[in-house]
């Protein structure tokens, strides 16, 4: 946490960054208090309006207010990407670490199963997985965590197996340390710091992947505003209401550049000798 | 590097981007010229087996097969390969005269023994056949064919219109079917045909005239905004079923022409009666069908390329339409909707914006597939609205191929398609398929559980019926009966079309949809 508050002090990318995520945080959440109306409301006499001042980013095919609808999009996207890295992050680490720390069978089974994962094409088996399991958000994230959860766990795992040979480690074990001591005490605080800044650095391409699968249709499912799948509605007005694919297409690319900026700078940060 | 190298380098560069440019106008010029016609269509069959699936429709689509019948715009039956017909006395035997000039594609002459061994080969093959009708006999004399029924079938020429009736030469044995198709008698012939593409060349041996194009090429473009941007383009000269919004973007009638018509076709949502489902209660379907704005989703949202819906017939086919929907009940009217869900016990008790009874939600599943562009438009208006009286709509999108599953086995409360209302130039197939009592199996079509004894009993009396103004108002008595009981939730209508550059002429769109490329589509002059 010091780390954190000297980063913010001292490295002024950083600082600015976190400006940033907050503020898309904030919009995000105040997106009911800012919205001039309902996302979900359709009044259908009102279609295909193209921007003007009492709808600023135009409305789509029901009549929707579209910038309501990229408001509230920020809330239902950064959710979902927020909740789905911290669900890849949990579940690799943990296994990577168990793989890692306990080695033998345990390790094999694990790390031959991360083999198959990574040996198909990842995209397009989380589209398998979620064309089989049904169009939906939860299913869009178990999709993308079944064929991500395998980079952190062989980071997870190579990091413990670097930590587990130091000198504390060896003496915590001759010392009597339990398992679940070591690994807490000893362990997870000396590997956590490049995990997180991987995490961190994912966020941005998860959100693409997320908004990739509901724009395919296998994501988000409507009336959700979700900006992949916006997009995917505003594709077929492509050419004669651009903003809708405009301002979704717009608010995806600013929050992707935001959250990989953030993430470069937060590796700055928590591990400065990579900039050596 | 020094910097002549540099200046080399950087021109091969520039030769290099040049020669790719030049190699994507290639493509583009070609389209232009006079004796290759490109048109992107969207297409379902991944064979050219006629008596398969639905699959004849792309054989006759493409310009390879013909019918002994076709349909005029006014869908009525006419001649094609049989130059006329006529019916006995006791309404079982018909005979169709052959026409003289005819010949297949490999120069075999279209005799009466070769169509009846076509005939036979379809009802061999195909169980939707013997759902149209069934044969007593079939016997050929000369050019003559003669059908023989077992009971009177007042359609039966109509019927021979479909292409399930395309006439193929059964004597070719060595021939794949699915990729190679049938030899039939169309102005083109097959050269290569998968799903995704299809090459034709002319048929030499046609025996209607001169082919006006030497070669075909038929992309499938299934994506309409694709097929439209390809079109703007010159890829292609000519494409069907362009989206209602890009219909502006070929208003410039200097570079296109467009032809339009109001189509034959519904689009509906099967509602599911059956006991148990929501919907088995008439109050509920019609407060469904009140709470919902057609009007506005076909003016509006679709850009007035659809009729707004109401009767079970389109208004282009003339079935008492305006007597119809001035019966109509049901009009949009959210405050009517809401007491009738009130009246039927549904009220909204725990404020979480829909109806409620005995603590379950009032909600209802909304299968549709999103190959045609205005079905999701429908399924999720109809969302939106439905809220707004409290009903609480789940959307299914499902691929198309499981649809019919779906449909038969009655796993919806509302199911969307886009459906052909007069199958064989009359709509008593249409009319029955949904909604004539299943005993049994024995309307597998009809999944939704309706059931009415007045309605199954027109029914019979319109299969025996031969005159035709009799025959119109059974159909109209069965649609009141349909609009009464609130079976069905017809949306709209929808206008179909057809446009090209204008270096095509005479591409026009039918009303049926069984006519795309013709021997009449032919370069401008």
């Amino acid at each position: 946490m010091q780390t954190l508050i000297n980063g913010l002090k001292t490295n002024r990318a950083f600082a600015v960054t976190s400006f940033f995520v907050l503020l898309l945080i904030a919009v995000a959440l105040a997106a009911p208090l800012i919205a001039p109306y309902d996302p979900l409301e359709a009044t259908m006499q009102n279609a295909y309006l193209a921007p003007n001042a009492d709808h600023w980013f135009g409305t789509d095919k029901l009549g929707r207010d579209n910038f309501s609808r990229v408001l509230y999009g920020a809330a239902y996207s950064l959710s979902s990407v927020l909740l789905l890295v911290t669900v890849i992050f949990v579940i690799g680490t943990t296994l990577g670490v168990v793989a890692g720390y306990f080695g033998g069978k345990v390790d094999v089974v694990i790390m031959r199963v991360a083999d198959m994962m990574i040996s198909f094409p990842g995209m397009i088996l989380a589209i398998a997985i979620a064309g089989i399991l049904g169009g939906s958000l939860i299913n869009a994230i178990i999709a993308l965590t079944v064929v991500t959860w395998t980079k952190y766990a062989r980071l997870a795992r190579s990091m413990v197996l670097k930590v587990k040979k130091r000198d504390f480690v060896e003496a915590a074990i001759v010392n009597g340390g339990t398992s679940t001591h070591i690994l807490w005490k000893h362990i997870l605080p000396n590997i956590l710091p490049l995990m997180v800044i991987t995490a961190a650095s994912d966020i941005g391409a998860m959100m693409m992947e997320l908004a990739g699968l509901s724009f395919l249709g296998f994501g988000s499912q409507p009336p959700a505003p979700e900006w992949g799948l916006m997009l995917n509605e505003g594709r077929q007005q492509l050419q004669t209401a651009p903003w809708l694919m405009i301002f979704p297409g717009l608010a995806i690319f600013i929050t992707v550049v935001i959250f990989n900026l953030w993430g470069d700078a937060l590796r700055d940060v928590l591990d400065p000798r990579q900039e050596e | 590097m020094n910097k002549a190298a540099k200046l080399t380098a950087a021109l091969a560069m520039m030769g290099f981007l040049a020669f790719a440019a030049a190699g994507c106008g290639d493509d583009k010029s070609a389209a232009a010229t006079g004796d290759t016609l490109k048109f992107g269509v969207t297409n379902f069959a991944d064979s050219l087996e006629p008596t398969d699936n639905y699959f004849g429709w792309v054989v006759m689509r493409y310009g390879l097969g013909e019918c002994l019948v076709k349909f005029d715009e006014k869908m009525n039956a006419v001649p094609w390969l049989a130059e006329s017909w006529s019916v006995s006395d006791d309404k079982l035997t018909w005979t169709f005269k052959i026409n003289d000039k005819a010949v297949f594609s490999n120069g075999n002459k279209v005799t009466g023994e070769a169509v009846k061994k076509s005939i036979e080969r379809t009802f061999e093959k195909a169980a939707r056949a013997h759902a149209m009708f069934e044969p007593a006999s079939i016997t050929a004399d000369g050019q003559n064919v003669m059908i023989k029924t077992q009971t009177p079938v007042a359609t039966l020429p109509g019927m021979l219109g479909d292409p399930l009736f395309i006439i193929v030469d059964t004597s070719v044995t060595d021939r794949d079917y699915a990729s190679q198709g049938p030899i039939c008698t169309g102005p083109y012939v097959v050269k290569e045909y998968s799903k995704a593409k299809a090459v034709m060349d002319a048929n030499p041996n046609y025996w209607d005239g001169e082919v006006p194009y030497k070669h075909v090429e038929i992309p499938t473009i299934d994506d309409p905004n694709t097929r439209a941007m390809a079109l703007q383009s010159g890829e292609i000269d000519m494409a069907v079923n362009i989206a209602p919004g890009d219909l502006q973007l070929f208003e410039d009638k200097d570079k296109f022409n467009v032809s339009t018509i109001a189509s034959l076709r519904d689009v509906l949502a099967r509602i599911n009666v059956a006991d148990g489902k929501p919907m088995a209660d008439k109050r509920l379907r019609e407060a469904l069908l009140s709470s919902l704005d057609r009007e506005t989703y076909c003016k509006v949202l679709l850009k007035d390329t659809f009729v707004p819906g109401g009767p079970y017939l389109p208004p282009s086919v003339d079935y008492g339409f305006d007597e119809i929907k001035a019966l109509d009940k049901n009009q949009y009217n959210v405050e009517r909707a809401k007491e009738l869900l009130a009246e039927a016990g549904w009220k909204d008790t725990n404020n979480d914006g829909y109806v409620d009874k005995d603590g379950k939600n009032l909600e209802l599943d909304f299968i549709f597939y999103s190959g045609r562009a205005e079905l999701p438009l429908f399924a999720e208006a109809t969302q939106a609205d439905a809220k707004k009286a409290g009903i609480k709509i789940n959307l299914k999108n499902v691929d198309y191929n499981v649809l019919d599953g779906i449909g038969t086995r009655g796993e919806y409360d509302l199911l969307i398609s886009n459906i052909l209302t007069l199958a064989a130039g009359d709509p008593e197939v249409f009319i029955n398929q949904y909604l004539k009592t299943n005993v049994n199996g024995s309307n597998p079509q009809n999944g939704s559980g309706y059931s009415n004894p007045a309605f199954d009993a027109l029914s019979d009396r319109l299969a025996m019926e031969f005159d035709p103004a009799k025959r119109r108002a059974l159909i109209i008595d069965m649609q009141k009966i349909i609009m009464e009981d609130a079976a069905s939730l017809v949306f709209g209508y929808p206008e179909t079309n057809m446009i090209s550059s204008k270096a095509v002429a005479n591409a026009k769109i039918m009303p049926c949809d069984y006519y795309w490329l013709t021997k009449d589509v032919k370069p401008a002059k």
